[in-house]
């Protein structure tokens, strides 16, 4: 039954157009912040306007006279834990003495308009103890005092793996560097929001904008103090989200869930743009240091890596970021002898979390950066450096895991690189104004949540066939913008035979299916497929033996392809209308569900060997940049991005995923700068925090490469942080190539590029 | 000032918003975009940053593309406005919302309202717009998901066959 479902290949491959792009065209879909419902007031975050210190007294007496106020929530009227850690138990829903961010969260004002909810949340009068904050990762290692919470260390990980000490001993060459890069906020479209309608069961019915309906049924159950079942969280039209709204939104609707619950009234936030900057996650930023031993033919034989992130205040996603950058710290190459620790710090800022790619594209500017400068050092150019040490089928990456099959990485290197003609090209004479550089980035992405979140990688799906041949798909992740509703029509539509026209996807519901784990780590594809796949297998022999008995043939012979029931002999066929009309009126079962867990992985978090990832996706990005040596800008011209994606389940889709994953790139990599002063964001808004423009965007030429993964539906692996992960390091090292200095931070500012030319100047 | 603390005036308007005339009295100092989709419930016209910058409340006004978020509704009295929802009226798509459909040019949509508005303005002002020309013209719509490409391709390719 497998195997005919792989064969098979009728939608999978196609570039099916966008199940929900027609009422994104016309204004039609209805977006969280679009939904109104009945009898609906509205909430607006009190939190602290300092970084850290002691909340001594809460007033809300002049609050409470203003028109308009309903209700002020803090930690005292919690009925359950306050508590919304999502991994480790270190963050109240309401601070009730300890403040630790600018943005910490201290209750919730109820009000009956928008507006006056954010008026009145200002009237609520803090005052505070204030403690000797910390911004640096610098300072949150070195104070002796004063710590964030028990101590300073949010979280660390590790891979050791040979005899580094040795190998650097009988290296012929030690290259060391240290790197930085910065923050990063996903600035979503539309901004965290959510509604929460109290049920008469006692419970509460939230909508949100959000990626993980199943982390916030389970934060909610815990602050309400009342079970899983009473809580139903469904997903509306999410207008983007990239990780910002992946842990985020269970403290939110947790919050809103209680005023609800409070008041008894359906409760709308939605938080406006500077709240949302201030109080919500970024991408972690990062200090890397490397020591690198090389043969003097250019193999790798050892690598020690340092990896520091700035965690904010709580550790939130800090540790499976922290765990990911580690165990992709070399990236894909062979480095037989490693030492890599990578260490999260508490600090007093908004915490970081996660945002697409999930701290590879940090480790990614790291080892990039790193294979160009030890290139230069040994006299070798990037590319052929690359080529001797990458990553092929039956070598181990660093934790010591063997990849044997779907293996892209050279691939990827190759065509990217033939598809650019650098090599071709006369090496840029580079004397005038304008200087122009190439630069090339690997990466290697563990596909799903690794053995770090294997005790929650499964999925499930719902199938229920109507009688009129019609089909509902539920599933458990998330439409958020990357295409999941087109990808799950395709592959249900591949699974069954049948067109994707008689295909619905139900909004993604707790009430639907079972929990399926966060829309994250690039997985919907990997596991709603294989969902899908094994719910097809429970009820095909069903439709096959009802076939035969309609079609009067053997129901070996059933085949139902191309939307049609046939015989397999062209003698006998009918609709798939026709056989689920017969199946219903004959008391078929006409419903099925799937589930699918990723492989159990053999991995020692004790020295971090073994299986990290049970599959990865590989990519090469190579940038051509132009660098303005008067203004210090760099403008990218064009990214060659070839992705080994198992089996493209939908090109179109691909493309546009790497075309959004390199423009926010060039975002992280140059025009994007997150400016703080003493914890406050003092970039806070599009005028001053610079998301790339139509004019700022590169050309794009994708390269979809094609190595089946045996354990992804049809061969399938994870496109969506792939398409970020290199483009940062790409340009960081073609802009090291256009100058001749090396560029060992983001973001690559004009005013750093003309730091870096006069220092090539003085030497 | 504290907003609930001012003393609200009212102003009675009249307006013209997808060939329907509205006569309301408004408070004047609710923007355009708040008539819009609060008052008058066309929610397809956006607020992300409130200031201007990303184009996601772009309405036509007097047959000119502006920001809604910029604009005090006291100020569009006795003008034409059209938004998203006049597009499309028959429920029949334009050439060029149809395009990006076909040209995969939507990822989460939450710019595409905007985005189709503004490309409809570079469509009419350039006829045949070249790509320099589009992002010329979409340089005040930003969109997070889709790096511009596809929806660039779609108004590029409507300009075309226009």
């Amino acid at each position: 039954m497998v195997k005919n479902l792989l064969s098979t290949k009728t939608y999978i491959g196609q570039p099916l157009k966008r199940v929900d792009a027609r009422g994104k065209v016309t204004g039609e879909t209805q977006f969280l912040t679009d939904i109104s419902v009945d009898g609906m007031i509205y909430s607006a975050p009190v939190y602290s306007r300092i970084p850290f210190g002691s909340i001594t007294s809460i007033d809300s007496s002049e609050a409470q006279q203003s028109p308009g106020f309903i209700k002020f929530i803090s930690a005292k009227d919690i009925p359950g834990e306050n508590q919304v850690g999502v991994i480790t138990n270190d963050q109240p829903l309401f601070a009730d003495k300890t403040v630790r961010y600018i943005g910490d969260s201290i209750g919730l004002i109820v009000a009956d308009n928008p507006a006056r909810a954010f008026d009145i949340a200002k009237l609520i009068r803090i005052t505070y103890t204030e403690l000797d904050p910390i911004f640096t990762i610098e300072k949150s290692q070195s104070v002796t005092t004063g710590f964030i919470h028990e101590n300073n260390i949010s979280c660390q990980h590790k891979v050791i793996r040979g005899n580094v000490e040795d190998a650097f001993a009988n290296a012929d060459k030690i290259v060391e560097a240290e790197f930085t890069t910065a923050e990063q906020e996903h600035y979503y479209l539309e901004p965290q929001a959510c509604i929460v309608t109290p049920l008469e069961s006692g419970g509460v019915k939230i909508l949100g904008s959000l990626q993980c309906p199943f982390y916030v049924q389970k934060a909610v159950s815990k602050v309400l103090g009342i079970p899983f079942n009473k809580v139903i969280v469904e997903q509306a039209p999410t207008g983007g989200a990239f990780g910002g709204k992946e842990d985020v939104p269970s403290e939110i609707c947790a919050r809103v869930a209680l005023a609800a619950i409070i008041t008894k009234r359906p409760v709308k936030m939605v938080y406006g743009r500077e709240d949302d900057i201030q109080l919500t996650s970024k991408r972690h930023p990062f200090k890397l240091k490397y020591k690198v031993g090389v043969t003097d033919d250019g193999i790798i034989t050892a690598a020690e890596v340092r990896l520091e992130e700035n965690s904010g205040a709580y550790s939130t996603l800090s540790s499976v970021v922290s765990y990911r950058s580690a165990v992709q710290a070399m990236g894909p190459y062979v480095v037989p002898n490693v030492n890599i620790q990578s260490i999260s710090y508490y600090t007093n800022l908004p915490p970081n979390g996660a945002f697409r790619g999930f701290g590879s594209p940090q480790a990614a500017f790291g080892h990039e950066r790193m294979m160009d400068i030890v290139a230069e050092k040994i006299g070798m150019d990037s590319y052929s450096f690359r080529k001797l040490n990458i990553i092929k089928p039956n070598d181990q990456t660093i934790t010591g895991q063997r990849l044997t099959s779907s293996v892209g990485a050279m691939e990827t290197l190759k065509k990217s690189y033939n598809a650019s003609n650098w090599g071709n090209c006369p090496r840029p004479q580079n004397e005038g104004r304008i200087k122009t550089g190439y630069g090339i980035a690997l990466t290697h992405y563990g596909n799903c949540l690794g053995a770090a979140g294997w005790f929650m990688d499964g999925s499930a799906v719902k199938i229920t066939l109507h009688r009129d041949g019609s089909v509902t798909v539920s599933f458990g992740l998330v439409e958020m913008g990357q295409g999941a509703l087109t990808v799950v029509t395709q592959m249900t539509a591949e699974a069954f035979g049948i067109a994707p026209s008689r295909i619905q996807i139900n909004p993604t519901s707790t009430e639907y299916v079972a929990d399926s784990g966060p829309a994250v780590a690039s997985r919907n594809v990997i596991m709603t497929g294989q969902a899908i796949i094994n719910a097809t297998e429970n009820l095909l022999p069903e439709i096959k033996l009802a076939a035969s008995k309609f079609l009067d043939c053997p129901s070996q012979n059933i085949v139902i392809e191309n939307d049609k029931v046939t015989d397999n002999a062209g003698n006998t066929h009918c609709s798939f209308g026709d056989l689920t009309d017969y199946m219903y009126r004959s008391n078929y079962r006409m419903e099925t569900t799937g589930w699918w867990h990723v492989p159990e992985l053999n991995f020692n978090p004790d020295d971090g060997n073994g299986e990290a990832y049970f599959s990865y996706s590989f990519a090469t990005h190579l940038a051509k940049v132009k660098v303005d040596t008067l203004t210090g800008l760099v403008k990218v011209q064009k990214v060659w991005a070839a992705h080994d994606v198992g089996t493209a389940i939908n090109p179109a889709g691909i493309e546009g995923q790497v075309e959004g994953g390199i423009s926010q790139g060039i975002g992280w990599a140059v025009t994007e700068n997150l400016k703080y002063n003493n914890g406050l964001v003092q970039s806070q808004n599009l005028s001053t925090y610079l998301l790339p423009t139509a004019n700022d965007i590169s050309d794009v030429e994708v390269i979809i490469i094609e190595e089946p993964e045996p354990q992804g539906p049809w061969g399938a692996k994870g496109i969506g942080e792939p398409a970020i992960i290199p483009t940062g390091a790409a340009i960081a090292n073609a802009v090291s190539n256009a100058i001749g200095q090396q560029v060992n931070q983001l973001p690559i500012s004009p005013e750093y590029v003309l730091d870096l030319i006069n220092q090539s100047k003085e030497q | 000032m504290m907003a609930s603390k001012m003393k609200t005036s009212f102003f009675d308007l009249k307006l013209t918003v997808n060939g329907n005339e509205y006569n309301r009295r408004i408070p004047t100092h609710i923007r355009l975009l708040d008539l819009l989709r609060d008052e008058l419930k066309l929610t397809g016209a956006k607020e992300v940053c409130g200031e201007g910058e990303c184009g996601a409340c772009t309405i036509v006004m007097d047959g000119k593309t502006v920001n809604s978020c910029l604009i005090l509704a006291v100020e569009a009295h006795q003008t034409e406005i059209t938004t998203i929802e006049g597009f499309s009226p028959e429920n029949e798509l334009t050439k060029l919302q149809q395009a990006f459909i076909d040209d995969h040019s939507v990822q989460c949509g939450y710019c595409i309202p905007g985005m189709i508005i503004s490309g409809e303005q570079i469509i009419e002002d350039f006829h045949r717009p070249t790509r320099k020309q589009i992002k010329d013209g979409l340089s005040g719509n930003i969109c997070r998901c889709t790096g511009y490409t596809k929806i660039i391709d779609a108004i590029e390719n409507t300009g075309k066959n226009s």
